[in-house]
């Protein structure tokens, strides 16, 4: 036994002290970071601002369709005071002084209401002023966020009393980015145009019953609101336009029929609370929290988990395994130890630095989950309870014991008889598509955990260990649990001995790799 | 490390006498010493094919043995078995008195045919792990391997990796890997192969350092010259049969001894000599066509076995043959392995 220590302290040391292992370390890590970030920031940054024309000769929808815009991007700016707010300021202390209301922390960009407070108490200067005394030193001055619309004028060369369609017929060569319009002295490119016909009102759709006969026929596109743009694939402006001119529709609609504007909004803001939850807990604790929502899908998390860490260990088994083998090392090795050793030595070792790679994965997380939350750590500290009071840690650590011996010992077999990793490739491809069916199906199980799909798959040993995780959390009946556990014990035992033997023989020969059916031989002979 | 006393009784060690009925034969030396390592009727099968076929020796402690034979004879496979990487199909294996290996792990140095190393280890580090896989404290493992390397020229060559140092230094270090745990016995195939002159002696002197330290060593090679050089014993096997077993004396003396003179006189009396089996015109010797004087003739006369060169002189002044030069050369080891071996040898090629 010492000896398989020996072995396997060797392939710890050394495999990281490689340059491949610190890179795999800061490697995925650093993948999760950018693929949550840079889009974010591509968001904030890169995406230009969108100079759009207003053709409205009636003015009847044009102010409604600017003061949304408006509001709009209040909301953001709002949005990006409070980010900066809760960066570089200060909390509020209850100190003796009154508390100035209102305050910023008491605003919320969502609600509609604090939104008019905001933009009626003088908006981002008021507020930035009230927020000076409290910031810390050193902090950077407040950035405000960019417009992502901007309205321009209707180039001088087209006249704006012409009629709609020779209008849009001039504006093409601007849509077409063949001309550039003038913003406030600066040539820009013309992302879009709005194109409202005075008659719009005769286009209204109206659900109101009316006799077949008088139902309005729809109309050629040149008598609708006509939005005009190159790029089909940023469709926010048009959305935003069709939420402002429909919102200033239904506005005169509800004039018109004699409703009060300000009773419908406020009609439109009541709303009854509900409150979600849980028979399964305890008298008194049944309310559904964050705690219950991270419980639900923390499962999956560890199942992700698990699965890159047994795939990416395997990986470094099989290469290091084919490695000793070709390079002869194998032999000597062989005078030194058992066969048995010398894969107990292999497999915690490489097992060993599979599990500091996850380690170190998992502090990362963490520290980018309470970096990103800042204030909210409350949301670090709720999964902290979950991960202590479930079970879902012991659960992890026994099944990646169990799912990695099995599919090690599939890989030793494999590695133990090529010569070459490129001869490992036909068998790995199989492997890897195996191992394709847990990823697929794991989002899918935590929402049926003990429906037959998932039980179905539990008892498929291979899959075991990833469909058992993502029950963990949801009481599987007794019998799938141990059940499941037996049989998949029972499997890993079975593959290890197997493997030892293939093993034995194989890593001693040279030559082209024996067919599956001959392995099997092997395994099963003597 | 033992004292030069160890020396003297080293050598008389080897007496090399034949078999007396009822043992085996050449246990060699002292009777009632237990052999290093034995062999009894070992065969092995890799499915039809015999690798080995009913293989019988046994070496005494403090020899060295040379392990000779064609490529795939068998050498390897043989030694595989003795180390317990392979099991025989039938027969027994006595390693320093134990029936298996294993158990005596620790007292074996073995150094494979096809020599490899962890590349991003560092030479000192890979010396010391394969010593204690032997049972050797790490400490004791660093110092030795330090020791070991300093002492045969590869100081500097202590902390790189095994990737920076030539083929013929990476050989060196997987040897003094192999003995860094001070081994009883210590099995080595093909050592010399790859190692300039220069190391090849190095090697040499470790071998006989390890026998006179009453080490024993069995070691395979295709460079006769080294084998005559060194082994007291030579084992060879071809096909899988063990086709000679016994000292370098009697191995040399399965050759007839042979004569060669020149001369201008008629060698008549000569062939009609009893030791003669066969006289012949030599061909002439490389490069020495010009010192060949006129009119005489080289010969190269077979003796039978056991004759007396001696004789041939004896003859020549009896009957006034005068000799321009006369010479009797030992058969070297080359010429004994291709006798024996090379109809087998040829036999499996012919087959291939």
């Amino acid at each position: 036994m010492r000896y398989a220590f020996l072995v396997a302290w060797r392939e710890y040391a050394e495999n990281v002290k490689t340059r491949g292992f610190w890179i795999g370390l800061f490697l995925f890590p650093l993948i999760l970071f950018l693929s949550v970030q840079v889009p974010v920031l591509l968001e904030q940054r890169a995406t230009p601002v969108r100079h759009f024309i207003l053709v409205d000769p009636s003015r009847g929808l044009a102010p409604a369709i600017e003061a949304a815009l408006e509001k709009s991007y209040q909301r953001q700016v709002l949005a990006a005071l409070k980010e900066y707010a809760r960066k570089n300021a200060a909390p509020m202390t209850n100190s003796a002084a009154p508390r100035p209301a209102p305050s910023l922390e008491d605003l919320n960009e969502a609600d509609a209401q604090s939104l008019e407070t905001f933009v009626a108490k003088g908006g981002r200067d008021f507020f930035l002023a009230q927020l000076q005394p409290r910031l810390r030193t050193g902090a950077p001055p407040f950035q405000q966020p960019r417009r992502p619309f901007q309205e321009v004028k209707l180039p001088s060369t087209i006249n704006p009393k012409a009629d709609l369609p020779s209008i849009a017929d001039e504006l093409k060569p601007y849509l077409r980015q063949d001309k550039l319009v003038e913003a406030d002295g600066v040539p820009v490119q013309l992302a879009a145009a709005i194109l409202i016909p005075p008659d719009f009102e005769n286009q209204i759709v109206n659900a109101q019953a009316r006799p077949p006969a008088a139902a309005p026929r729809p109309s050629a596109p040149t008598q609708q609101i006509q939005y005009w743009s190159a790029n089909a694939s940023d469709p926010r402006l048009r959305e935003e336009v069709e939420r402002a001119v429909n919102a200033e529709i239904r506005r005169c609609e509800y004039l018109a029929r004699g409703m009060d504007a300000a009773v419908i909004q406020q009609v439109e803001h009541t709303y009854v609370p509900f409150a979600s939850l849980n028979p399964k807990k305890e008298k008194g604790q049944e309310a559904v929290g964050t705690a219950d929502m991270i419980r639900q899908w923390a499962p999956s998390a560890f199942v992700y988990l698990l699965w890159v860490a047994i795939f990416a260990v395997i990986q470094m088994l099989l290469s290091n395994t084919i490695e000793e083998k070709s390079n002869r090392i194998i032999e000597v090795l062989l005078s030194s130890v058992t066969p048995g050793e010398l894969m107990m030595g292999k497999l915690f070792g490489i097992a060993a630095i599979g599990l500091t790679m996850i380690g170190a994965w998992m502090a990362a997380l963490f520290g980018m989950l309470s970096w990103k939350s800042g204030g909210a750590s409350e949301l670090v500290g709720q999964v902290f309870v979950v991960l202590r009071t479930s079970n879902l840690v012991p659960v992890f650590a026994v099944y990646f014991l169990l799912g990695y011996l099995m599919y090690a010992a599939f890989i030793l077999s494999i590695g133990s008889v090529c010569n070459t990793l490129k001869e490992a490739q036909s068998y790995m491809a199989v492997i890897t598509l195996l191992m394709m069916v847990p990823l697929m199906t794991m989002v899918f199980i935590p929402k049926d955990p003990n429906g037959p799909l998932a039980r179905v798959l539990s008892w498929i040993p291979i899959y075991t260990p990833f469909t058992m995780m993502n029950r963990a959390t949801a009481d599987p009946p007794l019998i799938d649990l141990v059940g499941t556990l037996v049989l998949l014990l029972a499997t890993t035992i079975a593959a290890l001995w197997m493997a030892g033997r293939i093993f034995r023989i194989g890593i001693l020969r040279t030559g082209q790799p024996p067919k599956l059916l001959e392995m099997l031989r092997w395994a099963l002979r003597r | 490390m033992k004292s030069e006393n160890e020396m003297a009784g080293a050598t008389a060690l080897e007496s090399g006498k034949g078999a007396k009925p009822g043992e085996l034969p050449h246990e060699g030396g002292v009777p009632g010493v237990a052999a290093a390592l034995e062999l009894r009727n070992v065969t092995k099968l890799f499915g039809q094919f015999k690798a080995v076929d009913d293989v019988s020796f046994s070496l005494s402690p403090g020899s060295i043995c040379g392990f000779l034979g064609p490529n795939g004879a068998g050498k390897t496979t043989t030694i595989r078995m003795v180390l317990e990487i392979l099991k025989p199909n039938s027969g027994t294996i006595t390693v320093l008195g134990r029936p298996s290996a294993l158990e005596v792990r620790h007292r074996l140095g073995y150094l494979p045919e096809e020599k490899g190393l962890y590349k991003k280890m560092k030479t000192w580090a890979i010396i010391a792990y394969f010593a204690t896989l032997k049972g050797m404290t790490r400490k004791a493992a660093k110092r030795r391997a330090f020791e070991l390397l300093e002492r045969y020229g590869l100081k500097e060559f202590a902390e790189k990796p095994t990737d920076a140092l030539s083929k013929g230094m990476g050989q060196k270090v997987q040897i003094l890997a192999s003995i860094a745990h001070d081994p009883e016995l210590v099995i080595l195939d093909e050592p010399f192969s790859g190692l300039d002159p220069v190391n090849q002696q190095v090697m040499e002197d470790l071998i006989r350092d390890m026998a006179r330290h009453k080490r024993t060593v069995l070691f395979s090679t295709h460079v006769m010259e080294q084998a005559e050089r060194l082994c007291e014993r030579i084992l060879l096997i071809a096909r899988g049969r063990l086709i000679f077993d016994g000292s370098m004396a009697e191995a040399k003396r399965t050759m007839p001894c042979r004569v060669r003179l020149e001369t201008e006189d008629d060698i008549a009396p000569l062939r009609n000599l009893a030791e003669v089996s066969a006289v012949r015109a030599a061909p002439p010797a490389n490069g020495q066509v010009d010192g060949r004087e006129e009119g005489s003739v080289q010969w190269e006369l077979e003796l039978r076995q056991d004759s007396d060169p001696q004789i041939i002189l004896q003859t020549c002044f009896g009957q006034r043959i005068r000799l321009k030069s006369f010479n009797q050369s030992e058969p070297t080891l080359h010429e004994v392995f291709m006798r024996l071996v090379g109809p087998e040898a040829r036999k499996g090629a012919g087959n291939e």
